[in-house]
């Protein structure tokens, strides 16, 4: 600017003026060049938080006659850290259609040599049985994070864990039980797993020798559709809680599973006086018969037919599916993570239409002001125009 | 190939603000950022029941309606004035000095004076004098400024004025004060440590300790935040960045989210479009980077593109601080666990200096605390019974950045832990009405910001770097910046600063 030689001159006549120009001059001569900070910042982040994942499927094998766990190692060598209860977004394109999945990490967080996930048959699962049917050793994908917040934190969460976990809602409770106990944790963990039967539930076996082996584990299986001798027969309610956890206010829960078990857990918590702040719920997904979903719009089936105009384009949805879904199977890129409403990536302006956003949706503020959702949980009840 | 008249980088205060101003006046802009959502700083994230600010305490420059501040006009000329409810503070901070002893300052001139002399009887004359001469400090410069500004044309008529008479004879207390530390300054007037640190405290908005802040700088801030009062804004910063975006369109500019740039392009040494992160590449007359300098020029150009001096130039610059957050909700009320004043400055000792070195390390054991409960600004920020606190220090990114990814995690929660005991010694039960709590690290910083050590003011912002050495110097024709990197950082000077590049381009483009 061409004000400098008078700034110099009006600083020299102030006090303490003269001392701090010849700073200057010293500090010109011995600073650090800006082309020494190429590429540092990226470098940096790109060590916990990549902005793709590239896995390769190194083992595939089952734990349930529905389930497989699959071990990913990093194609480059490095997997960023993560904290147990944590998941990864897969990306997969199927049928031309791109589209992700959470899944909860189950291996230790204690090592990074692999991720291992663990994939069960969801009824008409378009990812699930792809991954079932088509993955095999050697194929490689694509994923973001490890990402999401269901998980231990030793600043407010008690030591003595109680984890409620219902079918594949185990996941991220084997990723917990696996990094306490195999690195000697001081902690204490109640796992009450809900299945229906003996031969659904995952991780059985390892988790039984767990609890013989580890005097800080305490493991009941509790079946829903079947009785066997040695094992519990019905649901995670208040009474069965209370039985198997002494000192229930001392504790934080974890709860993972469908959507029913989850409500029915929260109603047994609530039953025991628990507060809320000690509850953790892990997001799981959005049920798939939203119609079903308390606030849904009566007289509505799922089955109606709209169309979202987004940009140039005008595509098909169904009332039923979310925004987010039709977005991606008509070929539109959305940026994504948790598909559960809790990340916000998949967040668009509803210029006109309406919406019925289901149930976990955390929405900012400045969101609802003007007119922003998040697409993984919103579904059209009427033609759309949406703007990125 | 589409063609703008001015591109912006980045989605932060700075950028939004041109874009703003240049959209109002019928210029055709494309702003691009990297994120799914606009702000830079200025946004919130949601856990649980809870929505969490990420970066302001209190907006400067508002006053009301009637009398209107800096900030609120240029809201008003944006047209979203009444758009955002504005929420007016009362008090401008709380002190809480070891032993517990606690002094909340009025946004008020003669209150604070007031309460001042009552707290530290033996000094009130000194306290006095202090505010008579911080107010006269602000005559001076905004006397120095109207001058400049009614002679822009002409710096010589300016030069040949202060060369006859002397700056220091016309600008007595500006030439006392102008260019010494904010220690230097309040040891001159006061013996008290305790009193020092009830009239330093703006030095946490900066990131500097009281023996390197510009004293010029909390001058300033006493000042425009007494005349102005501090503010709030119901939903947080993240409703301004909203809405300020939405200006933009309105306008007819475009904001493409979830678009990085990666690179300037140039033709003859001069910046005429960028390269977005899908490969496609867009023009304009000019581009605003709302990137810092640093990564402007080591990211987005290449070596052989940037001058050698300015190299050189950025020598005396260096990456400022970052910070360690919690983001604490509460299900409780605050005054549950004694929480009476929105923003708290804690010390567990009175050598602020000393506590400062702290922020070279990872552990909290010594670092002056910031803790702002916005529940008291807007008791409707969470559900009712509930309240939200962030507390935290500040801290250099060097030794986070050093830690192996197995250490840190631990050393995240260790540092953490230490803060919420820390707090707990003066607000006994808030670990166990914690319901919702997440810790930023500067790593997280670096992260979302993008910037270099997680810095989140800036370039450190001493004597010789700031005020009246920001890194304002150009190098590359058609390139220019507006951020908080180049300006004093805190919205509303950003807001201002990116108002004041949008008129410059509009001046040359007339």
């Amino acid at each position: 600017m061409s004000g400098k030689p008078i700034k110099d001159m009006i600083i020299g006549t102030m006090r303490n003026g003269p001392e701090t120009l010849k700073e200057l001059e010293m500090a010109k001569k011995t600073g650090k060049d800006i082309s020494q900070e190429r590429d540092v910042v990226k470098k940096k982040v790109a060590q916990y938080h990549p902005s793709v994942l590239h896995l390769v499927v190194s083992e595939i094998e089952a734990v349930s006659p529905i389930a497989k766990r699959i071990r990913l190692v990093s194609e480059d060598g490095y997997l960023p850290p993560f904290e147990a209860g944590q998941y990864i977004n897969v990306f997969c394109e199927i049928d031309g259609v791109r589209t992700s999945r959470p899944y909860s990490l189950s291996s230790s967080a204690k090592q990074r040599a692999f991720y291992e996930i663990t994939v069960a048959a969801v009824d008409g699962g378009f990812v699930s049985g792809y991954l079932l049917q088509c993955l095999k050793p050697g194929d490689r994908l694509e994923a973001n994070g490890p990402a999401g917040v269901f998980h231990y934190h030793p600043v407010f969460h008690s030591k003595k864990s109680v984890f409620l976990g219902g079918g594949s809602g185990i996941t991220p409770f084997v990723s917990m039980i696996r990094t306490v106990l195999e690195s000697g944790e001081d902690r204490e963990i109640t796992l009450l797993y809900g299945s229906r039967t003996e031969e659904a539930a995952m991780y059985h076996e390892e988790l039984s020798a767990f609890a013989k082996k580890h005097s800080n584990f305490h493991y009941t299986l509790i079946l829903s559709d079947e009785e066997k001798e040695g094992m519990e027969h019905g649901f995670l309610n208040a009474a069965r809680i209370q039985a198997h956890v002494p000192d229930i206010l001392d504790c934080t829960y974890y709860l993972c599973g469908p959507a029913v078990m989850m409500e029915f857990c929260r109603k047994a918590l609530e039953e025991l006086q628990i507060p809320g702040r000690s509850i953790r719920r892990e997001v799981f997904g959005t049920r798939r018969d939203i119609w079903n979903e308390p606030g849904w719009p009566e007289g509505m089936t799922g089955e109606e037919i709209f169309h979202i105009q987004i940009g140039e384009k005008q595509i098909e949805a169904k009332s039923g599916e979310s925004v987010l879904t039709a977005l991606e199977r008509s070929g539109v890129r959305v940026n994504v993570c948790c598909r559960s409403g809790e990340c916000s990536l998949c967040r668009v302006q509803l210029v006109s239409g309406k919406v019925f956003t289901a149930q976990g949706a955390l929405l900012r503020y400045a969101d609802e002001c003007f007119g922003y959702i998040h697409s993984c949980k919103a579904y059209p009840i009427s033609d759309l125009e949406l703007r990125f | 190939m589409a063609h703008y008249d001015v591109i912006v980088i980045g989605a932060g205060n700075g950028g939004l603000a041109s874009a703003a101003t240049l959209a109002v006046n019928h210029k055709k802009v494309a702003v691009f950022e990297k994120h799914n959502i606009p702000g830079g700083c200025g946004t919130s994230f949601r856990r649980g029941r809870f929505e969490f600010e990420v970066a302001l305490h209190q907006l400067n420059g508002m006053n009301t309606k009637e009398r209107p501040g800096p900030t609120r006009q240029l809201f008003r000329k944006w047209g979203v004035e009444d758009a955002i409810e504005w929420i007016p503070i009362e008090t401008l901070y709380k002190i809480n000095l070891p032993g517990g002893r606690g002094v909340a300052l009025p946004a008020d001139k003669k209150k604070a004076c007031q309460l001042l002399c009552k707290e530290f009887p033996a000094e009130a004359e000194a306290i006095r004098r202090y505010f008579q001469m911080v107010w006269k400090f602000n005559e001076e410069i905004a006397d120095f400024l109207a001058k400049s500004a009614a002679s822009p044309a002409n710096p010589s008529e300016l030069k040949k004025f202060i060369t006859k008479t002397g700056f220091p004879k016309i600008y007595k207390v500006l030439a006392r004060y102008g260019v010494r530390s904010t220690q230097d300054v309040l040891d001159e007037f006061f013996k008290s440590r305790e009193l020092q640190l009830c009239l330093s405290a703006y030095w946490c908005f900066m990131g500097m300790p009281p023996e390197r802040f510009p004293f010029s700088i909390l001058a300033r801030c006493m000042y425009l935040y007494t005349v102005d009062k501090p503010y709030y804004v119901r939903g947080g910063s993240q409703v301004m960045s909203q809405a300020l975006m939405d200006t933009i369109r309105r306008h007819g500019s475009e904001v493409f989210l979830n678009c990085g740039i990666r690179r300037i392009l140039l033709k003859n040494g001069r910046a005429v479009g960028v390269e977005d992160e899908n490969g496609n590449a867009h023009y304009a007359h000019k581009i605003i980077s709302n990137v810092s300098p640093t990564i402007t020029y080591a990211g987005l150009l290449k070596d052989e593109e940037v001058p050698e001096a300015c190299r050189q130039y950025f020598k005396s610059y260096t990456t400022g601080i970052s910070a360690l957050t919690c983001f604490i909700g509460l299900d409780c009320p605050p005054e549950d666990i004694g929480f009476t004043d929105s923003f708290n400055l804690i010390y567990d000792s009175l050598d602020a200096n000393q506590d400062f070195k702290n922020a070279y390390f990872t552990n909290t054991k010594a670092d002056p605390i910031v803790a702002t409960c916005y529940t008291i600004d807007d008791p409707c920020v969470s559900p009712p019974g509930t309240s939200i606190i962030t507390a935290g220090t500040l801290k250099y990114g060097e030794a986070w950045e050093k830690l192996s990814p197995e250490e840190y995690h631990r050393t995240k929660y260790e540092a953490a832990d230490q803060i919420i005991r820390r707090l707990e010694t003066r607000f006994p039960g808030l670990r166990e009405h914690i319901e919702e709590m997440e810790v930023a690290t500067p790593l997280t910083h670096m992260r979302y910001l993008g910037h270099p050590g997680g810095a989140i003011y800036g370039y450190e912002q001493d004597l010789k770097s700031s005020v009246f050495f920001f890194p304002q110097d150009e190098f590359i024709p058609g390139l220019t910046f507006s951020s908080g990197w180049v300006n004093t950082c805190g919205f509303g000077p950003n807001y201002a600063y990116g108002d004041k590049i949008a008129q410059s381009i509009l001046k040359e483009g007339r």
